[in-house]
């Protein structure tokens, strides 16, 4: 019990809970299975975006090109899969996800043979991917029309179906499936193997993990085209959710949110620590927050306000926390 | 030092570079004095948030708040001046109190950064993180997401007029570029930020007050992102909260293209100054040759990537150089006693 209430992601849950009751409170809508189906069906591509961020961010880097690879990889995806003629969303995962991994092979490319901060090679391969999809590849728009139907019936696909009182079906998408396989394979590797745990190391003490002889190159290529794989998987459920592709979507709206939801889960900005339930917390509030303000009759001018609000609160209050500590251990040691 | 001063003459060497060969291709339009003129309108709003993200860089935080901070001094201001025909002052008073407004929202904003900061210790990529949400939040909350416009014919003197033949905000830009160079290099406050910069436990233990050091820093950032509102206010006579989003990776980027140390303790304003240049004439220079304008991001991840492999291997080459030197100093004494001991 101790533990649990010493824990970031006790709190966290905690807040979601009341923030949930309030607004069932003041409406009604927003605690029914519909809705929650719905809100997970937005959400599932920030998740996994969030799962991505949070593996770079555990190992003391910080990659900001992921809304960049996801862009890139779903225009891209999209456009391929028109020409080529073959309508299959398999084929699509698979060209996207060779496009997320090699961009995650050039971020750690940079960031291990020449030893650039991550957020630089990232900030530059993220202007420079983008930048060269709309200069050589066009951006053109695609709407619902002629977007290959693969990814549509992709985006309607439920893995489970319930009906309405008036007879009409509502369902849990597909895409909970991709995330709970993102996530249990994300789980695993951080949990299970040694790889993870070297992970975990790097960002607690990379020197200490280059003495002990562990390859920290190779463990630098995986995690950072792991990270461009879970961005690419995520710019192909977009394009099947939003069913339109262009070739500025996500650029702009995700970078800021996906960092929100991994901080205030709990992970540390340094690296080494942090907690995969707390990523996906952090995404559940951050969606909530951006997603439901409606349900509460507010207008969607205070949204980003609110989110600003809940981040600056959060942080603030892990960081007192963390002091207050810091204090009291202090003390102890001088007894 | 050797390393980091050179990485001014790499820059000098890129811009003197892209300026050649866009001279040598479309001589009469990029060397003409309209385009040097347009170039000097252009950069300095995001040219002074750069700078505050080069100060806040100095003491290795980053203000990721800049532009928000822009956009709500901005449109609080904005919402005072569009309304000088009803407040029933004479105008001259409205425009200076106009200025005053956005100044005092950005120092606001810069003071909860820096508190957050300094005093519940957040770190400083996240604390603006969350004010940068929070500060976009109000301003969209002021204009309901409208845009406002319509100020006094004299205060679009800021953002569009001349002075001795330079345009107004380039001649801002000048100045309060060579103020935060003295600050940085001549006052006790920018010796505290590069110290506080390399280390923050140094800094403690040398009697800086570090609290205060990085509030002050985060004031600065706060008060550039005012002046960098004025002048955007100014030069389009209007604002609409999110005005410039983009600014905000930019002028993370033309800092450390300007040679800053991310990770704090280095940071020069002529650096900076030199990038600025550089960036702009790239972007000038693109689109006066005819490249779309999507081409100038891939120019910049493309430069910022060259710059800093070349910077790679000019330190490996330095490092090995510093290796030989020591061991030829070392080896003749060494060798020496070896020589000496044996017969005795």
């Amino acid at each position: 019990m101790r533990t649990l209430l010493r824990r970031n992601e006790f709190y966290l849950f905690l807040v979601i809970v009341v923030f949930s009751l309030a607004i069932t409170i003041v409406n009604p809508a927003f605690f029914t299975i519909e809705n929650m189906f719905d809100l997970m069906r937005s959400s599932a591509g920030m998740a996994i975006l969030a799962v991505g961020f949070f593996v770079v961010l555990l190992s003391g880097g910080i990659d900001i090109s992921f809304p960049a690879v996801a862009c890139v990889a779903q225009y891209i995806t999209v456009n391929a899969i028109i020409a080529l003629g073959i309508d299959n969303i398999w084929l699509a995962f698979a060209i996207a996800s060779a496009i997320g991994i090699a961009f995650g092979a050039a971020n750690a490319f940079f960031i291990s043979y020449f030893r650039i901060p991550t957020l630089i090679v990232t900030l530059a391969t993220m202007n420079l991917f983008h930048g060269a999809m709309l200069e050589f590849v066009g951006t053109k728009a695609i709407n619902a029309g002629q977007l290959p139907s693969a990814f549509k019936s992709f985006g309607l696909a439920d893995v489970l179906s319930l009906q309405r009182a008036d007879g009409s079906t509502y369902g849990l998408s597909v895409f909970f499936l991709v995330l709970v396989g993102v996530v249990l394979v994300t789980w695993v590797i951080l949990r299970y193997t040694v790889l993870g745990r070297v992970i975990y190391a790097m960002g607690g003490n990379l020197e200490a993990v280059k003495r002990s002889g562990f390859n920290i190159r190779r463990t630098q290529f995986f995690i950072y085209c792991y990270a461009g794989l879970l961005a690419s998987i995520m710019g192909v459920i977009y394009v099947s959710l939003i069913r339109f592709s262009s070739s500025s979507v996500i650029i702009d709206s995700e970078l800021l949110h996906v960092i929100a939801a991994v901080i205030l889960g709990g992970a540390s900005i340094m690296g080494g620590s942090g907690t995969l339930t707390g990523t996906l917390l952090g995404v559940v509030m951050i969606s909530i927050l951006e997603k439901n303000l409606v349900l509460l009759g507010l207008s969607n001018f205070v949204q980003q306000f609110f989110v600003g609000l809940i981040i600056v609160l959060g942080v603030s209050i892990t960081h007192i926390q963390k002091q207050i500590r810091n204090r009291r251990s202090l003390t102890l040691v001088r007894e | 030092m050797n390393t980091k001063l050179s990485n001014n003459l790499t820059l000098l060497f890129i811009f003197i570079g892209i300026t050649a060969l866009i001279s040598v291709f479309l001589p009469d339009e990029f060397l003409s004095l309209r385009n040097f003129a347009s170039m000097g309108r252009q950069f300095p709003e995001y040219g002074l948030l750069a700078l505050a993200n080069m100060l806040a860089m100095t003491t290795g935080g980053i203000d990721l708040s800049v532009v928000s901070i822009a956009s709500l001094s901005g449109v609080v201001s904005a919402s005072f001046l569009s309304q000088y025909q009803t407040v029933g002052m004479p105008v001259g008073t409205v425009i200076v109190l106009g200025i005053l407004i956005a100044l005092a929202v950005s120092v606001v904003c810069g003071l909860l950064n820096g508190v957050i900061i300094a005093y519940v210790r957040v770190p400083a990529i996240i604390a603006t993180l969350g004010t940068q949400g929070l500060f976009l939040g109000v301003s969209i909350i002021i204009t309901k997401g409208h845009g406002i416009g319509g100020f006094p014919d004299a205060f679009l003197f800021i953002g569009n007029g001349s002075v001795l033949g330079m345009p107004t905000q380039f001649i801002i830009f000048v100045v309060i570029a060579l103020l935060a160079g003295l600050l940085l290099t001549r006052t006790p406050q920018g010796f505290s930020m590069l110290m506080y910069g390399s280390s923050p436990q140094v800094a403690r233990f040398s009697g800086i007050a570090n609290e205060m050091v990085l509030i002050k820093t985060y004031l600065l950032t706060g008060l550039l992102s005012g002046v960098a509102s004025l002048i955007i206010i100014s030069g389009v006579n209007s604002i609409r909260p999110g005005y410039g989003a983009e600014y905000l990776l930019l002028s993370v980027l033309i800092a450390i293209l300007g040679g800053t140390d991310p990770v704090g303790g280095f940071g020069t304003v002529l650096g900076l100054t030199l990038a600025i240049f550089v960036m702009q004439a790239l972007q000038s220079g693109l689109n006066i040759l005819g490249f779309s304008p999507f081409f100038k991001k891939f120019m910049w991840g493309l430069l910022l990537l060259l710059v800093m492999v070349f910077h790679y291997y000019r330190r490996m080459l330095a490092q090995r150089r510093a290796i030989r030197k020591s061991a030829a100093q070392n080896a003749p004494p060494g060798s020496k006693e070896a020589a000496g001991g044996q017969p005795a």
